[in-house]
């Protein structure tokens, strides 16, 4: 699966300038996602998500309190 | 032929407005460095400043990505909703629709398939710098993005073809027109990436005298490997640089400040170039 749909939970997060540490199940009934980018975007898994393809600016802006510094 | 009466560069970050309190003393030297950039800015009567600069996956998703586009919108968002996190208020700027289009149009026939865009909201790529270099928000902006952060990006080679052209367009306008160039972004910088918060001075200070000497169309021939393994991903928006450079070609630039900015994430420079 094309991590399109991945990048599209963070795009519509950052346009609507929400900034979180999870995106849960009750979120995402409407994107196509495998069983592994669901679990990274529920828990807010930085490396995860970065390495399943999500746009480090969309990782950056989304889950912007999750980063060390 | 009209006028470039100003061409200048300076890396923009959220946290140079966002977290005012961290990094004072460089915070201070940083802006010291851009309150002379305004200066000269003001001094240079331009009519409209054209900006080069990159969209965060803002504006431009990859349903749709342009790698290059102009504004041409009557005003621009600048920010917009983001303004509680940047700490600058919500505003509109103006923009130059007609000069916009022009340059579209013309870029078209010259053999640049820019986008266009009629609406444009803007993140810290041109918030944060107008909020310091633009205060009164009265100086027209004519933005021309280019895709710095969603790969496959287009060469700095083509981005330097670019500036060249910008040059020429400007050289065909009415000889009373008085433009200013700015770019933002860069100069090193790792963002949302494993080793986030990563800064090279080292590169960043071969930018910053590359620049310095004239020689900006060495940075041209950069590649995306070489930019991504020295100066990062946030490195790939100094192609917004070169395009400004390329519409310089041979001047040289001084160095207004330089502060590798740990809180920003950013090796932070700001250039005038001595026109």
């Amino acid at each position: 699966m094309s991590d399109y749909q991945l990048n599209r939970v963070l795009y519509e997060k950052a346009r609507a300038h929400k900034m979180v540490d999870s995106i849960g199940p009750d979120e995402l009934a409407d994107y196509e996602l495998t069983a592994e980018e669901r679990a990274a975007l529920a828990e807010g898994d930085l490396e995860a998500l970065f390495r399943l393809g999500a746009n480090p600016y969309l990782i950056r802006r989304v889950f912007r309190h999750k980063f060390a510094v | 032929m009209a006028t470039i009466v100003a061409a200048c560069m300076t890396s923009h970050a959220p946290n140079m407005t966002a977290t005012p309190a961290a990094a004072p003393e460089q915070r201070k030297r940083f802006l010291a460095g851009l309150e002379e950039m305004r200066r000269r800015l003001v001094a240079a009567r331009p009519d409209l400043v054209v900006m080069f600069v990159n969209d965060h996956v803002q504006n431009f998703f990859y349903d749709n990505l342009p790698a290059y586009c102009v504004g041409v919108g009557d005003k621009h968002w600048a920010p917009r909703g983001a303004a509680g996190f940047l700490k600058i208020p919500e505003r509109q700027v103006p923009g130059a629709s007609d000069w916009g289009k022009a340059l579209l149009a013309t870029g078209l026939e010259a053999g640049f398939d820019l986008a266009v865009s009629h609406d444009l909201e803007f993140w810290d790529d041109v918030s944060v710098p107008a909020h310091f270099l633009m205060p009164e928000g009265t100086l027209p902006i004519v933005p021309v993005l280019t895709n710095c952060v969603a790969p496959p990006l287009p060469t700095p080679k083509r981005s330097w073809a670019l500036g060249g052209f910008v040059r020429r367009f400007i050289e065909g306008r009415p000889a009373h027109e008085r433009i200013a160039l700015l770019a933002t972004g860069g100069i090193s910088h790792w963002i949302g990436v494993p080793n986030t918060g990563h800064i090279n001075p080292e590169w960043d200070r071969w930018v910053l005298d590359t620049i310095a000497e004239g020689q900006g169309e060495e940075l041209a021939a950069l590649t995306w490997s070489q930019i991504e393994r020295d100066g990062g991903n946030g490195g790939q928006e100094i192609r917004n640089w070169i395009s400004v450079l390329a519409a310089v070609p041979g001047v040289k630039g001084e160095i207004l400040t330089y502060e590798p900015v740990k809180e920003w994430l950013t090796g932070c420079g700001a250039v005038w170039m001595q026109l």
